[in-house]
């Protein structure tokens, strides 16, 4: 679903590079942890799976087709096949939660009837359907966090990356996210999370991935966090 | 759609002062276009009827002509060697001969109809001459075959059109000139207005768009708000402008220049229509090419 071949990227202006050649392959329908200090280079690959950043060498493939290499007009149809969240939850605050999640379908060319039926059931597997009214800021942080997966999630794509996304939540929330999470992968979407949450990765026991100043050491298949720091 | 409409109206209503300004310059600077326009083409209109300024004409006796220098019209005989002269002269361009016919109808076009009616009028072709057109190399260089027409046999007089003419063609020049000079300013004006619109858009939808990327809103559709909006600033503009040239045409040129100053062919609807072409594609390319321009920049995928 997405491979990486001994990518290395260097951003302008610095000599370290920031990735560097990193390979990697995540199957479909796997769940893998991203961990590693700021700066090891978590947010870099995000990025490049994206295509917001291009790699400096080597190639990332996303779904089979080397994203690199992709023209600019095509992008848009790749990100639609990747659900994003963030520990900042990015939502729109003159929108209502139903009107958030729906905005990702709108923006993205669906009819209103099918908007009309995905965003009510999203919002229900999400568990916040009776909270499709309220304005983001009467939530607290967790349901935020919901709505984001939710609007991630209303597109049914085939990857989801979070990128810290129990980062402003307290421990009990955050496992109520992972769950979530952990829902959304037993549809078969391939979830990729970036995460310093220690408690979170022991916790779940699925693929680590660790980054350091831009190399991967450490790939297990059942891993937890590693060093207690 | 639904949302790119609901958004041009509110990115409209946000901005309603920059958009005012960028309407406003917009309508001043294509006026001026369209009114540079308008004087290159009473020019040309007025070049036209006199003949380009190099031009002087050697005009021929006819009947009954009043010019001392005359004893009855032109005969043949005079009219070779009077053409002979002027084909040797170095200093001549070309030349040709324009008939009693043609000039009676030039003369009908600028003066009163009235002149030309009934069954004795006032004017017919024979009260006019016939006339070489001498068009010269150097429009300095003139003495020479004035002096060797002069005087020849047949010939009433010498008119030098630069006398008449060229004050009034270059007063026209100057006015062409003032406005478009005056109009590039505001035209330049007008594209950093809309820019710095763009931006200030841009920022106050920062958020929005930067959602549409993530989740993959094409860059068209992302753009298409800030193309509305400046499509319809542009329009607006043009609307106003076409107003403003039609005004002129109607109140300045048709009602009173006409009458006032009637000798000279003064320019019609047609002239405005080509001018007013002119303004309703400019207008979108000034609005357009900067938001088009911004919009790849802050909106890039």
């Amino acid at each position: 679903m997405i491979r990486f071949e001994k990518v290395t990227k260097t951003y302008p202006g610095t000599s370290q590079p920031a990735l560097d050649q990193v390979s990697v392959d995540v199957e479909k329908g796997e769940f893998v942890f991203l961990v590693g200090t700021s700066g090891s280079g978590k947010s870099t690959a995000l990025r490049l799976v994206l295509r917001e950043t291009r790699p400096t060498a080597g190639r990332v493939y996303v779904a089979g087709k080397e994203i690199n290499r992709l023209a600019g007009w095509k992008v848009p149809r790749l990100r639609r096949q990747i659900g994003t969240v963030f520990q900042d939850f990015r939502l729109l605050q003159t929108k209502t939660v139903a009107e958030n999640v729906a905005f990702a379908m709108e923006v993205t060319g669906h009819s209103p009837k099918e908007i009309r039926r995905t965003v009510p059931a999203t919002l229900e597997l999400v568990g916040l359907s009776d909270k499709g009214d309220r304005m983001p800021d009467e939530l607290s942080g967790g349901e935020q966090q919901r709505v984001a997966i939710a609007r991630a999630f209303v597109n049914r794509p085939m990857i989801l990356i979070a990128d810290e996304p129990t980062g402003n939540l307290d421990p009990a929330t955050s496992v109520d996210i992972m769950k979530l999470l952990d829902r959304i992968n037993a549809t078969g979407t391939t979830v990729v999370m970036a995460t310093h949450d220690h408690g979170i990765v022991d916790q779940m026991r699925k693929r680590v991935i660790e980054l350091d100043t831009g190399r991967v050491v450490r790939d297990e298949a059942r891993g937890v966090y590693g060093f207690q720091h | 759609m639904r949302y790119v409409f609901s958004n041009l109206s509110q990115g409209l209503r946000r901005n309603l002062s920059m958009h005012l300004a960028v309407i406003l310059t917009l309508f001043v600077s294509l006026t001026l276009v369209g009114a540079g326009v308008l004087v290159k083409r009473q020019s040309d209109a007025a070049a036209l009827q006199w003949g380009n300024e190099l031009q002087i004409t050697a005009q021929l006796c006819r009947d009954d002509d009043p010019n001392p220098a005359c004893l009855g019209a032109v005969n043949p005989q005079q009219l070779k060697a009077i053409e002979k002269v002027v084909q040797s002269n170095p200093q001549v361009a070309s030349y040709y001969l324009e008939s009693q016919q043609t000039a009676y109808e030039k003369a009908q076009k600028l003066f009163d109809p009235k002149l030309f009616e009934g069954d004795t009028p006032v004017l017919t072709p024979s009260a006019f001459r016939q006339s070489i057109w001498i068009t010269l190399k150097d429009p300095n260089e003139y003495e020479g075959i004035e002096s060797a027409v002069q005087g020849l046999d047949g010939v009433a007089g010498i008119k030098d059109q630069r006398e008449t003419v060229a004050p009034i063609l270059r007063s026209m020049e100057v006015m062409q000139w003032a406005s478009l000079g005056v109009a590039i300013f505001l035209v330049v004006a007008a594209l950093l207005l809309v820019a710095n619109t763009i931006r200030l858009a841009a920022f106050a939808r920062r958020k929005e768009i930067a959602i549409m990327r993530l989740v993959g809103a094409s860059t068209v559709y992302i753009a298409l708000p800030f193309l509305l909006e400046a499509l319809v600033t542009a329009v607006i503009g043009v609307v106003l402008a076409g107003g403003a040239l039609a005004a002129s045409m109607q109140f300045g040129v048709q009602d009173r220049l006409r009458d006032f100053l009637g000798f000279i062919p003064w320019i019609g609807w047609e002239d405005y229509l080509y001018s007013l072409a002119i303004v309703a594609v400019l207008g979108p390319v000034i609005a357009l090419l900067p938001t088009l321009l911004l919009t790849r920049k802050y909106i890039k995928v």
